[in-house]
């Protein structure tokens, strides 16, 4: 009897698994199709680009990477330097930010909780192209363009990453465990700090991802508020390589640029990919 | 939750200590200038090449355009707020459900799956990829002169007058195939995040139980991921009612053919580029604002009250 | 704390009197940075090369690349402004493209360049001048390169078609638009297209309107030539003289293979030179299989103009450059041998266009600065609005869908006025 059921099982599992590798292989085929024309984009001059598609690569790949990396209006490393930092910087900050407010809102009683809630819930509909201009104006009076500033420090204030982590919390903070915490006598901000951000290492480890990548290919905002050119950014110069005139312009170098471009985002999301497995041993404790 | 109330009382200003950060920086930065866009949408406030027009107030006369016919005798904004629905669900839908499926796969202690990473690492590479050079992979592939008319047209499965890029369903077609493939990797990472936190014990717990792997994924996992998914459904419709980048670049900002695949964010850029038409385009973000909110309120409401409904009658038993 | 108020007011004071004081004190001397404001490098290139920067001056370049309009938007916003900026932040010059170089010409935001020297205009062409003056006749840039368009044809196709494949005598076949309309039903007999895009034709029409796109009530108007165009292009769609691709398309520029079946293109120097990549391959091409010929109707196409914007405080060295680009002979002539563009200097093209040594191997050793020169004073600078760039783009984009047969005309002009309404509210749509 035991036996029979366990064949049953084991046949169920191996359907089930036969099913879960075809619909992998079948979405990876197709991520990596768009990845393979990419890297094949980038072994092609820019006549050879003129004349449309291929799937066999051709030989120009270290040229088009000599003149990505040559070319006096761009300066790679420079802007990948600019373009980490600015990213690095938004994603610690909003990641930070965002589950300290959705701490605050879940784990605390306090008259304007509701408001505060539904407030940030109702701003968050609202597209970022509505108060991009007003911001591009205040940018502006405030005299701070050609400065990071502008493009980090409202990352503080990110209404949908906020939302994940209250959402978060709810699905895995026991009240029980900062009852404890207090019990043992610490302060609130320790017990935030180190007894549940561990916790939501997952969550924090994702949403670092997101705005990392979010920050990283955000182009119209710094392109209006950057023009020194040790400030600029990656998509900002990609798209002053798209934009150099008739005699400059190089489709090569473009795909090697963008290829380029996605390298360190990579590393990025393989490392902190890491973290999202990690965090279920941190997780176990709550048990 | 509801029996801590008491104890929560003396640590409420921790409570206003907590979100003061988000709430100074969000006040200033966008709060203003989203204000202000509001309060311009009840002026007539536009550029006619150098020359600033207004701002003048005009009440209400930029909604009521809005909501006359326009040229072609539809309603501009119904029209486009229909197109970006149905883009939004041909998309969003199968990108909900296959990063359920995805999740549970990969989270699966009996499933085992190998070669875990490469997948997780495979499906997020096309988020990593900037939207306008995705759709420029894409045009090329679909072009008049591309691989896959080629290749269909080699085999007599479409007449030569097909054409990926101007006719009404491929283009939506495609739009929906971009967003899919450039989302759902990040959505089964969100929601495996999720499946993560839950306490590893309930599974256990069901499987001494004998319940097979579909009774705990409806009875255990959708439940405890209940929370997370919530999110993913909601944030999924903002981002699908403030798609913009997609059909922007794939359509060179036309949402070719007759505006079937113009969106409401696309139309909305329309009155920022050259007019900097504030007051039309301050009038389509506060129906898009009013639209998104009634959605999301309503979404937020029926599942958290169906989630919290089940909970509780898990508790109970 | 009064102390600290105390202190704070002075320091304010102090600055504010820096700040009133400065302009005064260096009212005759220039400033020491040189702002200037432009979306790609190609006239950085060239300025770097050919021009020498006043010593003590830094030039600062502020380059935005034109997507999603951010250029514009860029530069509207320093312009805009201008007044309030300090002096070292000020645009002291900028570059704008002929499609929408008279939004700023008519504004305030440039200035006469009469007056802060730049005064000699008897070498450049005539159009180049003339867009850039506003409609009280004040002159408010130059061009340093003039861009006048040819047709560009397959000599191997033009001798099938027409017999005959040198540029005079294609010339004379193709000099008008019926002769064109004629000749595209015999390449079409031959089994070849006439042109590879519906809007390769465009600007020769849209260059010779004889009406602007509004009239003085600001009501959008159909020039018979737009008319004509329309009418052409249904006509070649309907019996395929001509393909459905758009004029950056890989469709079209497929057909300047050496297999390719197009027999005509339309371009200016930068074009041939630079963009047709296609008929340059090594392999599949078929450089020097080309001529060009001035075709049915004078036209340009681009051309970068240096505007000088009101309220800089380098005004002098603003109108030395200009003076530069258009007006110096070694420099202009460099621009001609050393960067194939076809100069704003008539003295300095001529010289090149009686050259019996110089030509151009891509068109076969055709000397194309010669026929350039020739076409040049038939090109005509009229009838033009500051909407222009969008409403060309726009009527094509819209027109595209009819002839592509996805909707009649009808809703492809409805589409038109829609998005019209919607670039530039004063417009009326009929």
């Amino acid at each position: 009897m035991k036996n029979k059921e366990n064949n049953k099982g084991r046949i169920q599992l191996i359907i089930a698994r036969t099913v879960a590798y075809i619909i992998l292989i079948f979405l990876s085929f197709l991520c990596l199709f768009s990845f393979y024309m990419l890297i094949i984009n980038s072994t092609r001059s820019n006549f050879q680009l003129q004349s449309g598609f291929t799937l066999l690569p051709k030989d120009h790949f270290f040229i088009n990477l000599k003149n990505a990396w040559n070319d006096y209006s761009i300066n790679i490393p420079r802007g990948m330097l600019n373009s980490f930092f600015i990213a690095a910087c938004c994603s610690v900050l909003t990641t930070y930010f965002s589950a300290l407010t959705a701490y605050g809102i879940h784990v605390y009683r306090f008259k304007l909780r509701r408001f505060a809630f539904y407030f940030i819930m109702a701003v968050m509909m609202i597209p970022p192209q509505v108060s991009a201009v007003g911001f591009i104006q205040l940018v502006y009076k405030l005299h701070l363009t050609n400065n990071y500033i502008p493009l980090i420090i409202p990352s503080i204030a990110a209404p949908v990453v906020f939302f994940y982590m209250k959402q978060y919390l709810e699905s895995v903070l026991p009240m029980e465990m900062v009852e404890a915490a207090r019990i043992d006598g610490s302060g609130e901000f320790y017990t935030f700090n180190h007894v549940v951000l561990p916790i939501m290492k997952p969550a924090l480890a994702v949403q670092m991802i997101f705005s990392f990548v979010g920050s990283w290919n955000n182009y119209f905002i710094p392109a209006l508020l950057l023009d020194k050119k040790e400030l600029k950014t990656v998509p900002i110069m990609i798209a002053q390589l798209r934009s150099a005139d008739y005699s400059k312009f190089d489709m090569g170098k473009v795909y090697m640029f963008i290829l380029l471009a996605i390298l360190p985002v990579m590393i990025v999301y393989i490392i902190l990919s890491k973290a999202i497995i990690k965090g279920v041993t941190a997780g176990s404790v709550k048990g | 939750m509801k029996t801590k109330r008491g104890s929560g009382v003396s640590y409420a200003k921790y409570g206003y200590l907590f979100i003061l950060p988000f709430f100074i920086v969000y006040t200033f930065f966008t709060l203003i200038p989203q204000l202000m866009t509001f309060y311009y949408s009840l002026f007539e406030n536009y550029r006619d090449g150098l020359t600033q027009i207004g701002p003048n107030f005009v009440g209400l006369k930029n909604y009521v355009t809005l909501f006359s016919p326009d040229n072609t005798g539809s309603i501009g904004i119904l029209k486009y707020f229909g197109n970006t629905l149905i883009l939004w669900v041909m998309g969003a839908v199968p990108q909900v459900v296959i990063a359920l499926l995805l999740a549970v796969f990969f989270t699966s202690y009996r499933m085992n799956l190998k070669g875990q990473q490469f997948f997780k690492t495979v499906i997020y590479m096309p988020n990593l990829i900037m939207a306008a050079a995705f759709a420029m992979l894409f045009s090329t592939l679909f072009s008049n002169v591309g691989p896959v008319k080629q290749v269909l047209l080699a085999h007599d499965l479409i007449d030569k007058s097909f054409d990926f890029l101007t006719m009404k369903v491929p283009v939506r077609v495609l739009i929906a195939l971009m967003n899919f493939l450039m989302w759902f990797g990040n959505t089964t990472i969100l929601l495996m995040a999720g499946i993560q936190g839950i306490d590893q014990n309930m599974f256990e717990a069901a499987e001494i139980d004998g319940a097979n792997s579909l009774q705990v994924f409806f009875r255990v996992t959708l439940p405890l991921l209940a929370p997370i998914l919530v999110y993913t459904v909601i944030t999924a419709m903002i981002g699908g009612l403030q798609m913009f980048d997609v059909p922007q670049v794939l359509t060179n900002g036309k949402g070719t053919p007759n505006r079937a695949s113009m969106t409401m964010v696309m139309y909305l850029n329309n009155f920022l580029t050259t007019s900097k038409n504030y007051g039309m385009a301050g009038a389509v973000s506060v129906v898009l604002f009013l639209v998104s909110t009634g959605l999301s309120l309503f979404v937020y409401n029926s599942l958290s009250s169906q989630y919290k409904d089940t909970a509780h009658k898990r508790d109970q038993i | 704390m009064k102390k600290l108020i105390a202190l704070l007011l002075a320091l304010v004071m102090v600055f504010a009197l820096c700040a009133c004081g400065a302009p005064k004190a260096d009212s005759k001397t220039e400033g020491k940075v040189f702002n200037i404001y432009a979306w790609n490098e190609e006239f950085k290139g060239f300025f770097e090369k050919y021009y020498t920067v006043p010593e003590g001056v830094t030039v600062n370049w502020i380059i935005t690349p034109s997507d999603n309009g951010a250029y514009q938007q860029k530069l509207d916003e320093a312009l805009l402004n201008q007044a309030s900026a300090a002096a070292d932040d000020k645009v002291d010059l900028f570059l704008a493209e002929a499609d929408y170089i008279l939004k700023y010409v008519n504004s305030d935001a440039t200035q006469d360049i009469t007056k802060i020297g730049v005064t000699d205009f008897s070498n450049t062409y005539a159009y180049t001048v003339q867009a850039a003056t506003d409609p009280n006749g004040v002159v408010k840039g130059v061009s340093f390169q003039c861009c006048p368009s040819a047709l560009i044809y397959r000599r191997s196709i033009a001798q099938d078609v027409l017999g005959v494949s040198e540029p005079d005598e294609v010339q004379a076949k193709l000099d008008s638009w019926d002769k064109f309309n004629a000749v595209a039903a015999d390449a079409k007999a031959k089994g070849y297209y006439m042109t590879a895009s519906f809007a390769e034709t465009y600007r020769p029409f849209s260059n010779n309107c004889t009406s602007a796109w509004v009239d003085a009530d600001n009501k959008l108007q159909f020039d018979p030539q737009i008319e004509a165009w329309i009418a052409q292009t249904e006509d070649f769609i309907k019996n395929e003289y001509t393909l459905t691709a758009g004029i950056w398309d890989q469709e079209k520029n497929d057909q300047m293979f050496k297999d390719g079946k197009t027999m005509c293109f339309f371009g200016p120097a930068w074009y041939f030179n630079f963009c047709m990549g296609n008929a340059q391959d090594p392999e599949k091409g078929c450089s020097g299989d080309w001529a060009i010929c001035e075709g049915p109707a004078a036209h340009f196409w681009g051309g970068t103009w240096l505007l000088a914007p009101a309220g800089t405080d380098n005004a002098s060295m603003a109108a030395d450059i200009m003076n530069t680009f258009i007006n110096n002979e070694d420099v202009c002539s460099k621009l001609v041998s050393e960067e194939n563009q076809f100069s704003n200097n008539q003295k300095v093209n001529a010289k090149f266009a009686e050259d019996p040594n110089y030509g151009n191997a891509f068109l076969g050793g055709q000397n194309d600065v010669a026929l350039f020169s020739s076409m040049t004073s038939n090109i005509k600078w009229e009838n033009h609005t500051i909407y222009d760039q969008l409403l060309n783009e726009g009527l094509q984009n819209n027109m595209q869908e009819f002839f592509k047969g996805q909707v009649d005309k009808e809703t492809a002009l409805k589409n038109f006025y829609n998005y019209v309404n919607e670039t530039y509210p004063t417009i009326v749509t009929p």
